[in-house]
């Protein structure tokens, strides 16, 4: 084991090393680039012993990645943003072959209008995918989510492809002090690949992801995903338990920080939480009972795990990093589906947007969210799901508006 | 205590290697760290930003520091840059320094700038021990011993280590040490003005966002050649020379030059226009008759 100051992206080139993958099939995309860069630089020194493929789009190199999974080789690729919508259609494709690959999402606003600062648009838009999705808040939570996706995505109970999501910029370039595990607690965590179910071999053939004409047999085979996805949260458990014996190191599905006092409590999910973590502190400090959730596992959601956390709660806050337009935050539907036939629920649910684009969710929106939490509380009215913006956010877009031209001013009528 | 350092400077002058070396150098002291640069869409020459947080307690902040501890303007000529705003968020605690060869007086006195500062011109240094104006090794021993946190030890560690992470030569590492070890000696130990002050929250508030005419509120620009106003001289640190004397006209500047900066005058002649010159030196290596020289641009500003 060393310790080492690796950014996001080179932790996670480190965790496929050390899952011992087969093969590679990449595509270079902002803020992503440096995992394939590193990766195609180790195995062309041969450090690594895996091939690795450029291909032409993002959509060849899902088909490629769940191709070559299903002839039972260990399978990691990375993405990010558009690359992931680019290959979108294969998503689904993969998951209904039943293929366990790890798939990197470097999270990134999408465009129009185009930016490389992250939010969860990107990663969220492909929570129906079948994909077990996994969002990361550290470098070292990066590499250590890797190994354990493999043992999940695995597992005979499970057999789905995972992605594991990143924040562009905050982690992605970001260095911090990551432990390497060296390669013998690795592989006594994380064996050989051996594929006992069905996969392609010359002298074995067979068809997979076959046509199926006709509801009864399509929705059987939907539902199995379904029902192999709800396994995950059971099988997650246990390889986290197995991790941490191992490695020292403990992740749930989800992250729970101060919460067993708190009377209000935060919801946010990836980097930006440490932001909320910050904020919680300081409410300590004041007397007020702060807390916060970290949602880890996206799908499949732990609606029973965050029941128990929330029981008796005064109030909760979820912020979602992404905007579903004409709707609101895509994890708040999540949160309240989980809470609401519980007897025992939080009084009170709120919604807000933040952190769209990598805009920063400063003390002032903390602050707010919690007065708006009190006075709810109070009133007893809730209000609808609002955007964390500040008044220097308005200056700021007001200024830029101003260098891009107002098209009324001079206008006849 | 959390130190926070931004580093200003241009694109291909290190800041980025900067920022990890002070990054390496506290890890080497067990600090908790993060550093890391922020990519736009730059290019060599281009303004960039690149951060190191460094603290004995966990860190509970991630990515743009908007309020430094530590200030470090690599490059003078950003400092009348209004679109880099090298001094966004600086305060009275904050230890600003700038790499020119004016005094610190007069820098404060031109710009007005709040808290402590420190000049040393860094690119001398660098240019007399490594023979080139590359930055990182100085620029992060400045920052280094600002700190008051970290060894010279600690900091030739991080020098041989994220210098040899990048393939640099031997020899070249070796003068970047030596020129780095210079920077951290000229940075007085103690100096009598750096101080703690207690910072206070300037608070924001939340405001709603209402409807917008749709022509204000999607991302369009009406106005209408504004790429021109954007001068981009700035981004210069070698000024292209032609010597007309000796130049046989043969236009392979003109049409190599990726900016369209080169143009022909009337006696055919080609002319720089050094108002939009990003000193890219293509012109220069391109040069069949080799007469274009490049000079290093200094009191930019």
């Amino acid at each position: 084991m060393v310790k080492e100051m690796l950014t996001g992206n080179y932790a996670a080139a480190w965790g496929a090393r050390l899952s011992e993958v087969d093969y590679v099939p990449a595509f270079p995309i902002t803020p992503q680039t440096e995992i394939i860069e590193t990766l195609s630089q180790w195995i062309n020194d041969g450090e690594m012993n895996a091939k690795f493929t450029n291909m032409d789009s993002e959509h060849s190199m899902i088909t490629a990645a769940g191709t070559a999974a299903a002839t039972g080789a260990r399978v990691f690729s990375a993405t990010s943003s558009q690359g992931l919508l680019y290959g979108y259609e294969m998503l689904y494709n993969v998951t209904g072959w039943r293929v366990p690959l790890v798939l990197v999402n470097v999270s990134r606003g999408l465009s129009a209008p185009i930016t490389l600062e992250p939010d969860h648009n990107d990663i969220l838009s492909t929570r129906d995918s079948g994909f077990i999705q996994i969002h990361a808040e550290t470098c070292q939570e990066v590499l250590d989510t890797i190994l354990m996706a493999y043992r999940i995505a695995e597992d005979e109970r499970v057999l789905l492809p995972v992605l594991i999501n990143m924040d562009g910029f905050y982690l992605s370039f970001t260095r911090e002090p990551v432990e390497i595990p060296c390669k013998d607690a690795v592989s006594r965590f994380l064996p050989e690949y051996n594929p006992k179910h069905a996969f392609f071999k010359a002298s074995k053939p067979m068809s997979q992801g076959v046509a199926v004409l006709g509801g009864s047999a399509y929705s059987y085979f939907k539902y199995q995903m379904h029902l192999a996805s709800l396994n995950v949260l059971t099988v997650h458990d246990e390889v986290a338990g197995e991790f941490k014996r191992i490695f020292g190191r403990s992740y749930s599905a989800t992250e729970a920080f101060k919460i067993d006092d708190a009377e209000y409590v935060i919801i946010m999910s990836n980097s930006f939480t440490i932001k909320g973590k910050a904020a919680v502190n300081k409410f300590r400090e004041k007397g007020l009972k702060a807390g916060l959730l970290r949602l880890r596992l996206i799908r499949p959601f732990p609606s029973t795990e965050l029941k128990a956390f929330l029981r008796g709660k005064k109030a909760v806050a979820v912020i979602d990093q992404n905007i579903s337009p004409g709707s609101g935050g895509i994890l708040f539907k999540d949160v309240t589906t989980a809470l609401y036939h519980d007897p025992d629920r939080p009084e009170r649910i709120l919604s807000f947007i933040g952190g769209l684009g990598g805009k920063d969710i400063g003390h002032a929106e903390f602050k707010h969210i919690v007065e708006e939490m009190e006075k709810s509380i109070e009133t007893g009215i809730v209000p609808e799901t609002q955007l964390l913006y500040t008044k220097n956010d308005l200056e700021h877009i007001n200024n830029l508006l101003n260098i891009a031209g107002n098209p009324l001013e001079g206008l006849e009528n | 205590m959390i130190k926070r350092v931004r580093f200003h400077g241009r694109g291909g002058q290190g800041m980025k290697t900067a920022s990890r070396i002070v990054g390496t150098a506290s890890f080497l002291e067990e600090f908790f760290v993060q550093d890391c640069p922020l990519y736009g869409a730059e290019r060599r020459g281009a303004p960039m930003v690149a951060f190191t947080r460094l603290s004995k307690e966990p860190i509970f902040e991630r990515g743009i520091i908007t309020s430094p501890d530590i200030n470090m303007i690599a490059d003078e000529t950003l400092l009348g840059d209004k679109s880099a705003n090298v001094f966004q968020g600086t305060w009275e605690g904050t230890i600003t320094i700038v790499n020119t060869h004016y005094p610190a007086s007069h820098v404060r006195n031109v710009y007005g700038v709040v808290g402590e500062i420190v000049t040393l011109d860094i690119t001398e240094i660098a240019l007399n021990v490594i023979g080139e104006s590359v930055l990182s090794s100085t620029a992060a021993a400045v920052v280094c011993k600002l700190t008051g946190m970290i060894t010279e030890s600690s900091l030739e560690k991080a020098v041989i280590k994220e210098l040899s992470s990048i393939n640099l030569k031997k020899e070249l590492i070796e003068k970047n040490l030596q020129a780095a070890l210079t920077c951290f000696d000229r940075i007085p130990e103690t100096h009598p003005h750096y101080f703690e002050p207690i910072k206070e929250d300037k608070m924001d508030e939340i405001v709603k966002l209402e409807y917008a005419d749709p022509r204000i509120g999607t991302p369009s620009v009406y106005a209408k050649g504004n790429t021109r106003l954007k001068k981009t001289g700035n981004w210069r640190l070698f000024r292209p020379v032609i010597d007309h004397e000796k130049c046989s006209r043969c236009r392979t500047c003109f049409v190599y030059c990726p900016h369209s900066c080169i143009s022909i005058d009337e006696g055919d002649y080609p002319q720089i226009d050094y108002e939009n010159c990003k000193g890219c030196l293509t012109c220069f290596y391109e040069c069949p008759k080799k007469v274009i020289s490049k000079d290093h641009e200094v009191r930019a500003w």
